[in-house]
């Protein structure tokens, strides 16, 4: 199997000191689905920003098999997609339509390829009815579902996803679950929902404090409660 | 809380609601314009009674419009008052120390009758249409796109910062805080000013970020999606003849 992802000694500290990355390594395999836990303020979604270059921290970072530098940054980022905690920050544009638009716009795809990677992405979210709706108009769930849609228009390689679960109604949660089953890309999801983990993914890395404490199969990180309590989960 | 919408209504029918928006917003801009420039308190009134006619076509509630309007017939009121007591000219009544000239309350009738009747022509004009239409008209229109995205994500993010500051007031009235005219309610509403702030500034790096993860590179593109027919250009040409026609208006005997 191709590695897909590959993190080496990777660290980051933000501009006031914190430091929030210290030794990452991983590697993830092309079509595997890897869930990152760890208590608040562990690095998990510092991690997943290195992933498609949005932070650059020291050591590497490679996606299938290229090094992130800022001249291959716009290949890097249409096949990594990335959906954030708070679809707020996700959802900018006027209209759903034009929110999921966006990076197959930027991808310079033409029209009808747009408008049908648009209608494909809303309807694996059951958002096709909002198509023409405003996002400010949008449900807290309704928005987290549209911001999942704004990176599966990207037709990405790799989906990277920060909390996917929250706040979603039990229905749209296990429709979420069954999506992601469903879809044979590369996932890479931070959760606190270790039964969405243990639902759709094979492996689990353990943060703690900015290092991977623990990686193994999913069910075994997840069964074993003594770890979990030890490291505040 | 009430939450800004210009584009309640967008939803009607009306000849304004299907007119094409970037015909729609240069015509009603040359109005706008040439109302500006009314120097006569007769062409003055008819551009306010045109105002007038053009929200009844447009359907929009004229509640709606009066909900927006009275912050210009503030603003007109105060024009009102001072501008007779401060311009000279010919006087039309004197009370001890105070006179009123003519030349006053003319400019200051003139001043409001304009600022009134442009306010009421932008609710045509732009709450006939969806707010990202407007956008993506005056995309198409060459406006500069810097300006555009200004406009886009101020709009955007009146919501979500509306929405904290009503997070935050119920927080703080969940804690028996009760708004009063004193010291303590002014520190408190400084302090939620100065959070929102805070966030505003947070959150504007995690749009960014969203934004560049999907590829944006300091240019913001959508989809092309007007069609252009004749009735347009017809609804275009009928409203500035009418524009024109107001500055001749002071010729009518």
């Amino acid at each position: 199997m191709r590695e897909i992802i590959k993190l080496e000694q990777l660290e980051y500290t933000y501009p006031d000191g914190t430091k929030a990355l210290e030794g990452i390594e991983l590697s993830v395999f092309e079509g595997e689905s890897i869930g990152l836990i760890g208590p608040n303020g562990a690095g998990k979604s510092t991690l997943l920003l290195h992933l498609n270059g949005i932070l650059q921290g020291k050591g590497k970072v490679e996606i299938m098999g290229l090094e992130i530098t800022n001249k291959n940054l716009t290949f890097i980022r249409s096949k990594v997609g990335l959906v954030f905690q708070d679809p707020e920050d996700q959802l900018f544009m006027p209209t759903v339509f034009d929110d999921v638009a966006f990076g197959p716009i930027n991808m310079e795809l033409t029209k009808e390829q747009v408008s049908t990677s648009v209608k494909k992405a809303l309807r694996e979210v059951d958002m096709s009815e909002s198509v023409r709706r405003s996002s400010h108009h949008l449900s807290f769930g309704e928005k987290k579902r549209v911001s999942i849609a704004t990176v599966l228009s990207m037709d990405p390689e790799i989906l990277v996803m920060d909390e996917p679960s929250s706040n979603l109604d039990p229905r749209h949660r296990r429709e979420l679950i069954r999506l992601l089953n469903q879809t044979s890309i590369t996932k890479l999801i931070a959760t606190h929902d270790l039964d969405l983990i243990l639902q759709t993914c094979q492996r689990v890395a353990l943060l703690h404090k900015g290092k991977i404490v623990a990686i193994a199969n999913a069910c075994d990180i997840i069964k074993d409660k003594s770890l979990l309590d030890r490291y505040g989960l | 809380m009430h939450l800004p919408e210009i584009d309640k209504y967008s939803h009607l029918k009306s000849v304004f609601h299907s007119w094409d928006p970037r015909v729609k917003l240069v015509s009603f801009s040359f109005l706008i314009l040439s109302i500006a420039f009314l120097t006569h308190i007769l062409s003055a009134f008819l551009g306010l009674t045109l105002a007038v006619i053009l929200i009844f076509l447009s359907r929009i509630p004229f509640t709606f419009v009066l909900k927006y309007l009275r912050w210009v017939i503030l603003f007109a009121l105060f024009f009102l008052i001072i501008m007779p007591l401060t311009v000279p000219g010919d006087r039309v009544l004197e009370l001890s120390f105070l006179s009123i000239s003519y030349q006053g309350l003319r400019l200051s009738v003139l001043i409001a009758l304009r600022a009134i009747s442009i306010s009421m022509i932008l609710f045509p004009m732009v709450a006939t249409m969806e707010f990202h239409k407007t956008l993506k008209a005056l995309e198409k229109l060459r406006t500069p796109n810097k300006f555009i995205q200004m406009i886009m994500f101020t709009y955007r993010y009146i919501f979500v910062f509306l929405s904290e500051l009503i997070r935050m007031s119920t927080a703080a009235e969940a804690r028996l805080f009760k708004r009063r005219t004193d010291i303590n309610t002014l520190k408190i509403t400084g302090n939620f000013i100065g959070i929102l702030l805070i966030q505003a500034l947070e959150r504007t790096q995690r749009v960014y970020n969203a934004m560049t993860a999907r590829g944006y590179t300091g240019r913001i593109k959508t989809l092309d999606e007007f069609k252009l027919s004749w009735l347009d250009y017809l609804k275009g040409v009928i409203i500035i003849i009418l524009a024109i026609s107001l500055n001749f208006a002071r010729f009518i005997r």
